[in-house]
């Protein structure tokens, strides 16, 4: 270390080249990546159980029955209250994490906007999945009392989106696209987008089964994918990061 | 700082330092940065990094915060307002530059003796 490290650059072409290779090693010391992905497929492999076991609960009285059947048109409330609460408490624990590696690190942190987006999405998956169950857009497929059958083919493609956006995994997915905007990131921005791709392409799926367990590849895959990407992400962090 | 003209009546000479550029550029990155981190980050002394730092803050471009994280004593170093405007001035006529340099204008050249 000397009086003056920083390698002689004046002309106006090597000063821009220093500001660029300074705000690239702050952005690399601001990110944590693996960790969010890490939290969020922990939530994920959470739900299952609760799915599996928990009892449904017709909070919004939209179960109609019959001798030897039962038809609840939209998810169990219980599995909604878990997402928003757990998602909730994700995000608060990813802010927390930013927060404490930032001071550690020395280095302020653009977490925020991830953090209000992943909470805002949180809420509206809720939301949207309430209003689905009240005012269904797509017909359930085993609904005996259905009359005539309907063809759920011709759905528009906004209808499949807006019920992708009841879907959890799925916004995982989309505040994972505001998280790479924010760590400037775009291996993860094109992470987002695979697994996005991927967990709107399973969760679209008409899923003809009396399994109890028919929503575990939703899950499964959506919490895999988190996984592995926490997994790569940590091992190819810059290694002053991973000592931090 | 005179803002017409050629690029170089615009650039301002307390910015127009690589250090003190390195600094602006990195606290705008980060939002608020901590002493230690830019001492390493742009590989100088505590001494010379003070001395550029205090030059800054002299001119208003940063706002140094002094206290304790537990027992162990830590600086910030925010960029204010003027300093952000700063930092984008001179980058903004370091490009101006660089396009005068690629592209010149005939009378951008050296007239013959």
């Amino acid at each position: 270390m000397t009086n003056e490290s920083v390698p002689q650059a004046d002309s106006p072409r090597e000063l821009l080249a220093v500001v660029r290779d300074l705000t690239s090693q702050v952005r690399a010391a601001q990110r944590g990546t693996w960790f969010p992905l890490l939290v969020l497929a922990v939530v994920t492999l959470a739900a299952i159980p609760v799915y599996r076991f928990a009892p449904y609960l017709d909070l919004l009285d939209r179960c109609q029955s019959r001798p030897g059947h039962v038809v609840c048109p939209g998810p169990n409330p219980a599995e909604l209250l878990y997402w928003t609460v757990a998602l909730l408490l994700a995000y608060a624990l990813i802010a927390a994490f930013y927060v404490r590696q930032s001071r550690r690190r020395g280095v302020g942190t653009t977490i925020r906007p991830y953090v209000l987006t992943g909470v805002a999405l949180a809420v509206l998956a809720t939301a949207v999945s309430v209003w689905l169950t009240l005012y269904p857009l797509l017909p359930v497929p085993a609904d005996p009392f259905a009359a005539p059958q309907v063809e759920i083919v011709h759905a528009g493609p906004e209808v499949w989106l807006l019920n992708a956006l009841g879907s959890p995994t799925a916004v995982i997915g989309l505040a994972l696209l505001v998280l790479a905007w924010v760590e400037r990131y775009r291996a993860l921005l094109a992470y987002s987008v695979g697994y996005l791709v991927l967990v709107v392409a399973v969760g679209s799926r008409i899923i003809h089964s009396d399994s109890r367990w028919y929503f575990l590849p939703d899950l499964l895959v959506a919490a895999l994918v988190l996984l592995l990407g926490a997994a790569v992400f940590a091992r190819f962090r810059p290694t002053a990061q991973a000592a931090a | 700082m005179t803002t017409g003209g050629h690029p170089t009546n615009g650039l301002d000479d307390v910015v127009h330092q690589r250090v003190r550029l390195g600094i602006l550029a990195v606290a705008h990155q980060a939002r608020q940065v901590e002493f230690g981190f830019l001492r390493d980050t742009l590989q100088l002394t505590a001494g010379n990094l003070g001395q550029h730092l205090t030059v800054l803050e002299k001119a208003g471009l940063i706002e140094i915060e002094k206290g304790y994280e537990g027992k162990r004593p830590r600086t910030w170093v925010t960029l204010t307002a003027a300093g952000q405007t700063a930092l984008r001035d001179e980058i903004t006529h370091l490009k101006q530059l660089i396009h005068q340099l690629e592209h010149p204008t005939p009378a951008d050249l050296p007239h013959p003796a």
